[in-house]
């Protein structure tokens, strides 16, 4: 009944990417999600806190985490989400779109 | 996050919760309580297993427009329909309280403070009312909020804005209605049962929800100006919003107590007059009573964009 609650790390040996001050982005509409995203020096790895009504694709989660940052080579971050029944689409879309705007800055 | 100078001429509609509070306020003036970053959701929909957000769906803070410090709530409708719950809630309350503590410390320090440097309220609505998850609590924030309304008035102006997609309803309907004076765009609804629940208490013959011309006649902003439920009807853009706000900011407090729809013998005789004006019309359609108002052709009133409608409708005098 409670929310679905999921912690993991994403290592990445070599990050090209780090984050300036922390960043906020989104609305929890549904079928979308907020998150925050900011720099946390832990050896490179990037991880992850989401909250989701969704339960059942703890797997799936890893993989568009695990994809993003692969694609980005974003590294010493920590991501939280409040998930509202994004498709996995639109989380690699806000992922991307949280990263530009925190790098942009 | 959306440069202010193009927040300006972005849609009012179309903006989120946030960009509404940033660009209501001068460039970069506006200072958040209690954002997401602070990471106070629901306690209650959680356990409920329902998805929550850091600012429970709404944008609380303070910010400046010219010498007027601005207190804003805004409310975003994609999170839950802008429902007001418990955190949500005491934020709503908490802004009013801080802005009347606000004057009150001004005036204490200087009796002779201008009017221009006096605080106002602005609350963008978007909303049903109550978050039913959380119902308790919400009918108190309600109440709450009233309540330092009325201990807002003859100090601090309370504004209504009113012109995002959810629209304003429920029990926050009556909030906006005890307000001191409501902005509203062509966009903007403001009711109390919303269309949907009509239809479903009373039937689809007398009020048909899937007919976007009927609730847009009946609850929509051409209306409410026409009937005086609404004070000032502006253009769909985050600038003619402030740009009225402006207007009202630096205006006496008392010139806000003739804009009230509440809380006076003189708006309650004004309230009863409606009523038999009702019974005596019996409208079918608020075009009748646009009619009455003397509005000639009022269908094509209704269809007229926002410079005609302005320059040719004449508002209900009772």
């Amino acid at each position: 009944m409670a929310l679905n609650q999921l912690n993991f790390s994403i290592e990445n040996a070599s990050p090209t990417v780090a984050l300036g001050e922390a960043f906020h982005l989104g609305v929890v509409g549904s079928g979308d999600l907020e998150m925050i995203i900011e720099s946390k020096e832990q050896g490179g790895a990037v991880s992850f806190q989401i909250l989701s009504p969704v339960t059942g694709f703890d797997d799936l989660w890893k993989r568009v985490a695990d994809a993003f940052v692969r694609e980005s080579g974003l590294g010493n971050a920590h991501i939280e989400i409040n998930d509202n029944n994004a498709t996995p689409a639109v989380v690699m879309l806000r992922l991307r779109q949280a990263l530009a705007e925190a790098t942009a800055r | 996050m959306t440069k202010w100078t193009d927040l300006q001429s972005a849609s009012f509609l179309e903006s989120n919760a946030r960009d509404r509070a940033l660009g209501l306020v001068d460039e970069g003036s506006f200072t958040e309580f209690c954002g997401p970053m602070d990471r106070r959701p629901s306690p209650h929909l959680g356990v409920l297993g329902d998805a929550v957000e850091y600012d429970d769906g709404v944008v609380t803070g303070v910010g400046r427009i010219g010498e007027t410090p601005v207190f804003v709530i805004s409310q975003e409708g994609r999170f839950i329909g802008g429902a007001v719950g418990e955190v949500h809630g005491a934020k709503i309350v908490n802004t009013v309280r801080l802005a009347i503590e606000m004057l009150d410390a001004m005036v204490a320090k200087n009796p002779d403070t201008p009017e221009a440097h006096k605080p106002i309220v602005v609350f963008s609505f978007e909303t049903g009312g109550v978050r039913l998850h959380e119902a308790n609590a919400g009918l108190l924030a309600h109440a709450e909020f009233m309540d330092q309304v009325q201990k807002a008035r003859g100090k601090v102006p309370v504004i209504a804005v009113i012109g995002s997609k959810v629209g304003c309803f429920g029990g926050m309907g009556f909030v906006a209605a005890a307000m001191d004076a409501i902005v509203m765009s062509e966009f903007g609804r403001l009711g109390l049962t919303g269309p949907e629940v009509i239809e479903q208490e009373m039937g689809r013959e007398e009020f048909d929800s899937s007919d976007r011309g009927l609730v847009f006649r009946t609850t929509g902003a051409k209306h409410k100006y026409i009937m005086g439920d609404c004070n000032f009807l502006v253009k769909d853009s985050v600038a003619a919003f402030r740009a009225q706000i402006a207007d009202l900011a630096v205006l006496p407090i008392a010139d806000f107590e003739a804009m009230r729809r509440i809380g006076s013998e003189a708006a309650v005789d004004k309230q009863l007059a409606l009523v038999a004006l009702a019974v005596e019309l019996q409208p079918k359609d608020s075009l009748d009573v646009w009619a009455h108002a003397g509005n000639e052709a009022p269908a094509e009133l209704n269809d007229a964009p926002y410079e005609e409608f302005i320059a040719k409708a004449q508002r209900l005098a009772v």
